[in-house]
């Protein structure tokens, strides 16, 4: 599995969500499952599906499935 | 009471987190032991404990005030795929002096043991207990957290700090499945009533109803009860064990 197939999973696992086709849009609390809790397990998703541990500062500032994008890169992760 | 289930417990070389610790094993919970510093005395009695009661106990060597370190650990612990069931946040410090005698320094290790390390520890095992849908959160505060104390200024004010921090995750966290609770112990026989002035210990133990101070094991049961499935519908309190502190 790709690093960007990793990404979307992580999504796809902590929402819910049978369709991938609206995450690109996705911001923070765009749907009721992105909520603060879910915030968290989509972080702790990530976590472990990318052996990394984010700083505080990065978790607030991960505020969409694109800024994520730009953040894991900040972890080496190439997607 | 704890039996299947995996937990943290940190500070857990002497004092309430060695009851703790020595609790936990005994209702059956596999353990990650967290002390400062990894010596023989503490190696012997996890490789006992594990032993006489048929659990797997990891120790956890570090200063809760290492960022980095407190990061790898929780790596590690990420990397041993098992659910993190409770936390006990235990681990601080204290020092004794009077209002106008506390100095900077000590008010900022305190703070920054006492509170700062286990907000931070806490919010890294949180996500885990997240994602894993639940676990419970005790955090061993103090009754000077919440009636202040002579002498007791700083560590009263970072143990409120506690409490509040602990209510405040209830709220946050109950949707998740993650409980929250304090446990507010009264004068209790540790390292830290020891370094007391004993005329204060005397006033104290004659404030308490049952005119004793308590024992480490004591306050360590309500730290398991509050760890265990037991008390599942609890979260967002303080519990105090004090034997009726006036």
């Amino acid at each position: 599995m790709s690093n960007l197939e990793k990404y979307i999973e992580a999504f796809k696992t902590t929402f819910e969500l049978g369709d991938e086709s609206a995450l690109p849009a996705l911001k923070y609390q765009d749907i009721e499952a992105w909520d603060s809790v879910g915030h968290m397990a989509l972080i702790a998703e990530l976590e472990d599906a990318f052996d990394i541990m984010m700083d505080t500062d990065d978790i607030i500032d991960f505020s969409s499935f694109e800024i994520g994008k730009e953040i894991m890169a900040k972890y080496d992760v190439a997607l | 009471m704890l039996r299947g289930k995996n937990i943290i417990i940190t500070g857990t070389n002497r004092g309430i987190g060695k009851a703790a610790l020595t609790a936990a094993a005994k209702n059956g919970a596999n353990i990650w032991a967290h002390a400062r510093q990894e010596t023989a005395e503490q190696k012997e009695l996890i490789s006992a404990l594990a032993s006489e009661h048929g659990v797997e106990i990891w120790p956890i060597w570090l200063e809760v005030t290492d960022k980095e370190g407190m990061k790898e650990a929780v790596k590690e612990i990420r990397g041993g795929k098992r659910p993190v069931d409770a936390l006990i946040n235990n681990a601080g410090i204290t020092y004794n002096a009077l209002f106008q005698m506390s100095s900077e320094e000590n008010l900022r290790e305190q703070f920054e043991v006492n509170f700062f390390a286990v907000y931070l520890f806490t919010q890294l095992i949180s996500k885990l207990m997240a994602r894993g849908g639940g676990g419970s959160i005790v955090s061993i505060a103090s009754s000077a957290g919440i009636d202040g104390n002579p002498g007791k200024t700083v560590y009263g004010a970072s143990k409120a700090a506690v409490i509040t921090m602990s209510k405040s995750i209830s709220r946050e966290l109950g949707p998740a499945g993650v409980r929250a609770n304090c446990i507010a112990p009264g004068i209790t026989e540790t390292d830290m009533l020891s370094s007391m002035p004993k005329e204060v210990v005397d006033g104290q133990r004659a404030a308490v109803d049952l005119r004793r101070a308590g024992d480490p094991a004591e306050i360590a049961d309500a730290a398991i009860f509050l760890a265990s499935d037991y008390s599942s519908f609890i979260t967002g309190q303080v519990l105090r064990v004090d034997g009726g502190m006036r």
